[in-house]
């Protein structure tokens, strides 16, 4: 088997995590909303522990943890969750970025088609959204400002701390799709300022299906969100549904991992890195995303002249990697976020993404600089 | 730090300084002492270890739960003895 290295479209499920998922399937499998026998009031003991955890990471309240079914879901919430409130205030201004994952463009475009009016903020060549193009749109009566905490394509970490500082005393609610970097990166999530934030279970060593909304209570009251789903009033009246205890359970120990083993994580990642850029230097190719902003666990190159596809197939008993985020590699489309960058079309369509966990196991390099180097004498 | 001592030292600070009562405190502290009983469950026993420390006598009170009051505690310790 090839060694996977496509973290960040999902991650191997820790142990640990696996076996809470066993336990509340096979053995525990109360309904937290009947706490009226053992059962339930097991399962219902296991989501709040599960919501504490999740919230610890970001210095959340549980009761601001909302459990949804994934990051995408949270996103959709946050953002078309505010459509009657904006009707009412009669605020229509958004403000989103160009490398947003579609999670976030497509609610953000369906809001245009209603009638809001929405600036796309311009991204620079080291991968980081502008945070002075922010600042020029940014209006009085600017409902919302979504931004991505790291990005899913390139790794690198956004400027949310300039954020922050731009939004300091304006009133427009800030959102935040942390998928990528929640668990990963933990100084830019605590912020106070970050109205919702929106987290996968699948991204740190959960299985899919499982994600929140963190909701941040100002003078006690929520952000002004309307339910997308109704029938239960479930979390709080946000998000009906029966609770996916063994899914709760286990984001909760991965959220708990991802603090406890932060450091080690990190350690073994950094160490992985330098061997996949010791690599990178013997041959031609180019680093999308600067360096000193990309976590350490991901990195996009292109390699000029050699189709992303090419080099997937030539690589793939060695190497399981990917040309662009999960969610739009299979419409073939090419990457929005390398275009919004400024990477030429053919930059673009030679990209490769190349991202890894404290799982991985070691990866035969010579093989790959090999098929690397036969690709490149090919071309040329 | 080992989880069987973090539950020693909240247990004990819960004690001292916040409301855990001692007939509630000395069963907890029994299983923070005997973790050749209650290493295999350790997942029970962190949840032990966050219902001591957000103790709330007033936990159930106003129209939210987020505390945990002596039932809990109590229904954690007596899940940890049933080995659930």
């Amino acid at each position: 088997m090839p060694v996977y290295l496509d973290c960040n479209a999902t991650t191997p499920v820790e142990p640990s995590v696996a076996a809470l998922v066993t336990r509340f399937t096979q053995q525990d499998f109360g309904n937290a909303a009947s706490p009226i026998h053992d059962y339930g009031m097991f399962a219902r003991a296991a989501v709040e522990h599960a919501r504490n955890l999740v919230g610890k990471v970001v210095e959340a309240r549980p009761d601001e943890v909302i459990f949804t079914s994934g990051a995408t879901e949270s996103n959709n919430m946050a953002i078309l969750g505010l459509i009657a409130h904006a009707h009412k205030t009669k605020r229509r201004h958004v403000i989103t970025s160009a490398i947003e994952h579609k999670a976030v463009l497509e609610p953000v475009e369906y809001l245009e088609r209603q009638g809001f009016e929405v600036d796309i903020i311009r991204a620079n060549s080291a991968g980081r959204f502008c945070v002075e193009h922010l600042a020029q749109v940014l209006r009085p009566d600017t409902l919302l400002v979504s931004t991505m905490h790291v990005n899913n394509e390139t790794g690198v970490l956004q400027p949310l701390d300039e954020v922050e500082q731009l939004l300091t005393g304006h009133d427009a609610l800030w959102h935040v799709d942390a998928a990528q970097g929640y668990g990963k990166e933990l100084e830019q999530l605590k912020s106070k300022r970050i109205n919702m934030l929106a987290l996968s279970g699948h991204k740190i060593f959960a299985p899919k299906g499982i994600g929140a909304l963190i909701l941040r209570k100002q003078d006690g009251h929520f952000p002004p969100l309307q339910p997308l789903m109704f029938g239960g009033g479930q979390e709080q009246g946000l998000r009906a549904g029966t609770l996916p205890v063994q899914l709760i359970a286990a984001f909760g120990e991965a959220a708990k991992l991802a603090l406890r083993m932060h450091a080690a994580r990190e350690e073994k990642c950094i160490a992985f890195r330098k061997k996949v850029l010791a690599l990178l230097s013997t041959l031609d190719v180019e680093q999308n995303g600067a360096e000193r902003w990309t976590l350490p666990h991901s990195i996009n190159i292109s390699l000029p002249g050699i189709a992303s596809d090419q080099a997937i197939r030539a690589l793939k008993n060695v190497i399981a990697i990917s040309s662009t985020s999960a969610c739009t590699s299979h419409t073939q489309t090419p990457s929005h976020v390398l275009a919004a960058m400024g990477r030429s079309p053919a930059q673009v369509e030679s990209s490769l993404r190349l991202s890894w966990c404290h799982m991985t196991p070691e990866v035969d390099w010579d093989a790959v600089a090999t098929i690397l180097h036969d690709l490149h004498k090919t071309k040329t | 730090m080992d989880l069987f001592k973090r539950l020693e030292q909240t247990v004990n600070k819960q004690f001292e300084h916040g409301d855990l009562p001692k007939w509630l405190a000395d069963p907890v502290l029994e299983v923070a002492r005997s973790p050749h009983l209650y290493q295999d469950n350790e997942y029970l026993v962190e949840l032990l270890l966050q219902q001591v420390d957000e103790y709330d006598v007033y936990a159930e009170a106003g129209c939210c739960k987020w505390a945990y009051d002596h039932e809990d505690v109590a229904r954690t310790l007596r899940w940890l003895k049933e080995g659930k």
